[in-house]
């Protein structure tokens, strides 16, 4: 790979530093930096099949044994390999926590653990927080007090909710707050999402 | 105020959504959710240079890649998009390339890791081309241009250019003013940043296109695509059956839903296009930027005797929409003119974002009023409550408006008398402010369409093309049957988002769904109650006209214990339909909008600049509220998005190689839980005569005053005003130390 080094900090790493992202692999290639968008950097396709090995996971209460590529996250693979649709990305970078779950008893961002790492975990997505037919009170709380607006940040919400439920049973509004902190709602529904699991928590307790 | 003509069975209660049980249990299938068999999954190349002519594309190493099924460019596909831009023709792939972010080619194959690392084997040349990223300087006559005529965006219609408009004798106005002031305000781009990236399922059966897209208007997605694929509609399909917010950029049909469709056409194969979070920043649109001139004749009361407003929106590489400032609309100004330049640059294209021409407008205008307020001596309450508009231009009366209880209401909850005092009077690092604002969006019913079959157990199915963007239309459509036939909500199924089963909706745009589709709503109702009253006449021994039916009983109007059960008329009838195609109009010579006053308090830490919003209020004038519930989520969220583009969030270009450098969530800082106040919301309820059952709208009102009331609180407290959005931290601090 070209590393066209230049003051002590490479190109990529600048890039990334910026938040290129997507661009990130185009812009090096351009070389826009040294201005010259002609002499571009093409990687050699490498053709190799993508590694994969086999896991064993336990998502809401039933074991899976899945083969996964190396690269695919726990997101992905939940989505599109157990169907499990309702763990939603968001921005696939950790940041706005649509595709949190409950990993041995701590919400997650799934999006941010590569399927691999996972081999042996207890995982619950939305799906599983039911009971057979009885809703989970945070569920239930999200109804009443209006929790979806669009919808698409609603499982990472109610999924934070329950985390922070089973470690602390009577939170604070504050508590609340914070532990639904990592999960961005552009709806703006925020008001609306705190109050459902204050509200859960007064069904629990 | 006006009342409703009767009392309403469940219009205007809280009732919680028709839908919310998928929501919450993750059943609810969106776009993105959707497999089909033997789907290909897609991702877009986009241009890394601002102005460029494409010289070549090779595409032979991502082709060999093994997966690779497809590849698409500007050299193989070339697919107008007429809704992408009205100044000059923009295809889905273009060349020149405009912007960083111009989509250069397109990639399918069998997994999405596949068609990442495709993009990464295309060999792009370019060859440069100067580019301006600043809309000033894009208007100078040796600016590098960007369209064909230049860079000022001149289209057609509503794409003309410049916006103009003016009443009354401007020279006048300011001849009778007692002082006159000018300045200038300014507003960056902000994205809609919703939750769901973009994505597009797109396959071919027999010369057939469904799309299951991501859209705020299947019929209008499907009108598009039909155009530019040059298929007849009968040829289309288009579903969206959940959608995870758009907030304006995701109306009708967009590139990335032609491109799924090109790629599924070239693969043979159903394609899946998934944008990542940084294509959504960059490959799609935010809210446009303005720089806005005033210059404000008041008397000696603060009475505004005219005002002028010169501006530049800045649009990005093309003209989706109309880039209009339209925030001086609730304020009245007996002489006005405003010239509207919007302009072309070498930057993200700027379009829908809720209440598209009105927060960044209301933050310049209303701010502005507040400064003036303050030099005079005014009390801003006073000022807002003086200058509040009563007749449309200064003459065209409104169907409702209950602006001024806005007002009342609103300040009284704030407590504004007790808790307002002069701007920066506190002393020591942490200051408290109050401010407020005044703005609103318009109101119009227009076309719509619906069904309704009852079956014979006498429950009911409604059909409607409607999209359900978090709104609660779904739910709103259904409340709506529910109250005009006189059945149960629970006895109401709902149907909507699919062009092949639904009939025509405008789309969920511009806040009106319930003013367009409810009406059609009611008359499908009405259409299928005169069906079963004249089967219900027969049994009941009495006319169909002297029928009427609630909860699903029909009863005899004068004698009300006369009744049979709904399904007692219709058990025989296989199945009842009512229809309607409506569209209602003002009289010539009515406006109509929503009106909001909002306040709020803030908590500005002069040390740190950090802002902290401790109270908030939302007075709205909506007309009646169908759903108390979710229209009240509506203001909450439209304010917090409000509160991100006062304090926060700015797509931020660098100067030297046009990128964007912040095109994610965490560097355009978005608001989380965090920042939110808990925002009190007073509905002035009122039967406004044009709206169906006297509602008016509700979507886009909230965020409208939100940013010039945040703004007019932090002005309160520190006695330092902010004319450049957003109000940073790092602002704050300069600002007062000096």
């Amino acid at each position: 790979m070209e590393d066209k080094k230049g003051k002590g900090v490479s190109r990529r790493d600048f890039l990334k530093g910026l938040g290129g992202g997507a661009v990130g692999t185009a812009v090096i290639s351009s070389g826009l930096l040294n201005g010259d968008p002609a002499r571009a950097y093409v990687p050699e396709a490498s053709g190799a099949a993508p590694a994969k090995s086999i896991i064993n996971l336990k998502v809401n209460r039933k074991n899976y044994r899945v083969e996964v590529e190396h690269r695919s996250t726990l997101a992905e693979v939940l989505r599109d390999e157990l169907g499990l649709t309702g763990t939603k990305i968001g921005c696939d970078r950790g940041e706005c926590g649509a595709c949190t779950v409950i990993i041995n008893g701590r919400n997650i961002y799934s999006c941010s653990q590569l399927a691999v790492w996972m081999d042996g975990k207890e995982i619950v997505t939305i799906e599983g927080l039911a009971q057979g037919d009885k809703l989970d009170p945070v569920q239930e709380a999200f109804i009443e007090h209006d929790g979806p607006q669009c919808g698409f940040c609603t499982s990472g919400q109610i999924m934070s909710g329950k985390a922070l439920l089973l470690k602390n049973s009577k939170p604070t509004e504050a508590q609340a707050r914070r532990a639904l902190s990592g999960n961005l709602c552009r709806c703006g529904n925020y008001n609306r999402e705190v109050a459902a699991v204050l509200a859960a928590a007064t069904k629990v307790g | 105020m006006a009342q409703a003509p009767k009392e309403f069975s469940i219009v205007g209660k809280s009732t919680p959504r028709i839908d919310a049980y998928e929501r919450v249990t993750g059943q609810a299938q969106y776009t993105g959710d959707i497999q089909v068999a033997g789907m290909l999954y897609a991702r877009v190349l986009r241009s890394t240079v601002p102005h460029a002519k494409i010289i070549s594309i090779d595409t032979s190493k991502a082709e060999k890649l093994p997966g690779v099924k497809a590849v698409i460019h500007q050299g193989n596909t070339q697919i107008p998009w007429s809704s992408g831009g009205h100044t000059h023709k923009r295809f889905i792939f273009n060349n020149p390339v405009r912007y960083v972010g111009d989509p250069v080619a397109a990639v399918a194959a069998t997994n999405r890791h596949i068609a990442e690392e495709a993009l990464g084997l295309i060999e792009v040349k370019y060859e440069k081309i100067p580019y301006v990223l600043d809309p000033n300087e894009a208007l100078k006559p040796d600016a590098p241009k960007i369209g064909p005529n230049g860079n000022l965006s001149v289209g057609t219609g509503a794409f003309s250019a410049p916006i103009e408009e003016s009443w009354g004798d401007l020279e006048k106005g300011f001849g009778e003013a007692d002082r006159v002031f000018e300045d200038t305000y300014i507003s960056k781009h902000v994205n809609n940043a919703q939750i769901e990236r973009r994505v597009s399922l797109a396959k071919w059966d027999n010369g057939k296109l469904t799309v299951f897209a991501s859209t705020q208007g299947v019929s209008n997605a499907r009108t598009d695509i039909a155009k530019d694929f040059g298929l007849p509609l009968s040829k289309v399909r288009i579903v969206c059956k959940y959608m995870g917010g758009g907030f304006g950029n995701k109306n009708q049909a967009q590139d990335y839903d032609y491109m799924a469709a090109a790629l599924a056409k070239v693969a043979g194969q159903p394609v899946k296009l998934e944008f990542t979070r940084e294509d959504d920043y960059i490959g799609m649109h935010g809210r446009w930027s303005s720089e806005q001139r005033y210059k404000i004749g008041v008397k000696k009361d603060g009475t505004i005797t005219a005002v002028s407003l010169d501006a530049v929106t800045n649009m990005g590489a093309y003209r989706k929409q109309s880039g209009n400032l339209s925030g001086t609309d609730f304020y009245q100004i007996p002489n006005f003119k405003k010239v509207i330049k919007p302009v072309h640059t070498n930057t993200v294209v700027a379009a829908n974002y809720r209440a598209p021409a009105y927060p960044q407008s209301v933050f310049g205008f209303a701010s502005f009023l507040d400064q003036i307020a303050f030099e005079m001596g005014i009390n801003p309450l006073d000022m807002f409550m003086r200058n509040r508009i009563r007749m449309s231009k200064s003459k065209i009366p409104f169907s409702s408006n209950y602006l001024e209880q806005c007002i009342i209401e609103g300040s009284k909850r704030i407590g504004w008398s007790e808790k307002w005092h002069k701007p920066g009077a506190m002393s020591g690092p942490q200051k408290h402010g109050i401010g407020m604002a005044i703005a609103g969006y318009p109101f119009r019913p227009g076309l719509g369409a619906a069904t309704i079959r009852v079956n014979p157990d006498g429950t009911a199915h409604v059909l409607v093309g409607v999209t359900d963007i978090g709104t609660g239309a779904k739910s709103t459509m259904a409340i709506i049957a529910s109250e005009a036939l006189g059945i149960p909500l629970n006895q109401i199924q709902l149907t909507n988002g699919d062009t092949d089963a639904t009939p025509y909706s405008i789309g969920e745009s511009g806040s009106r769904t319930t003013a367009f589709t409810g009406p059609a709503v009611v008359a499908a109702a009405e259409d299928v109650r005169k069906q079963i009253f004249a089967l219900a006449a027969r049994e009941l021994k009495v006319k169909a006209e002297e029928l009427d039916m609630r909860d699903g009983q029909v009863f005899v109007k004068v004698n009300p214990a006369q009744k049979i059960p709904l399904e007692q008329a219709v058990r025989n009838a296989g199945e009842l339909i009512g229809r309607a195609t409506t569209n209602p109009n003002f009289p010539k010579e009515m406006d109509g909008k929503s009106f909001v006053a909002h306040f709020a308090e803030v908590e500005v830490d002069t040390w740190t600049g950090h802002v902290r919003i401790t109270r908030y209020v939302a007075a709205h004038d909506c007309g009646t509220i169908l759903n108390r519930l979710t229209a009240e989520s509506q203001v909450k969220g439209g304010v917090m998005q409000g509160i991100g583009m006062a304090l926060t969030e700015e797509l931020l270009i660098d100067k030297v190689t046009a990128i964007p450098i912040n095109p994610n969530y965490r560097d355009a800082k978005v608001p989380t839980h965090l920042e939110a106040p808990e925002v009190e919301v007073i509905f002035i309820e009122n039967y406004d005569p044009y709206g169906v059952f006297g509602g008016k709208v509700v979507g886009e009102p909230p965020i409208t005053a939100a940013v010039a009331t945040v703004a007019n609180a932090i002005f309160n407290a520190t006695g330092k005003r902010f004319k450049v959005l957003p109000i940073t931290p790092d602002k704050i601090v300069q600002a007062v130390r000096v």
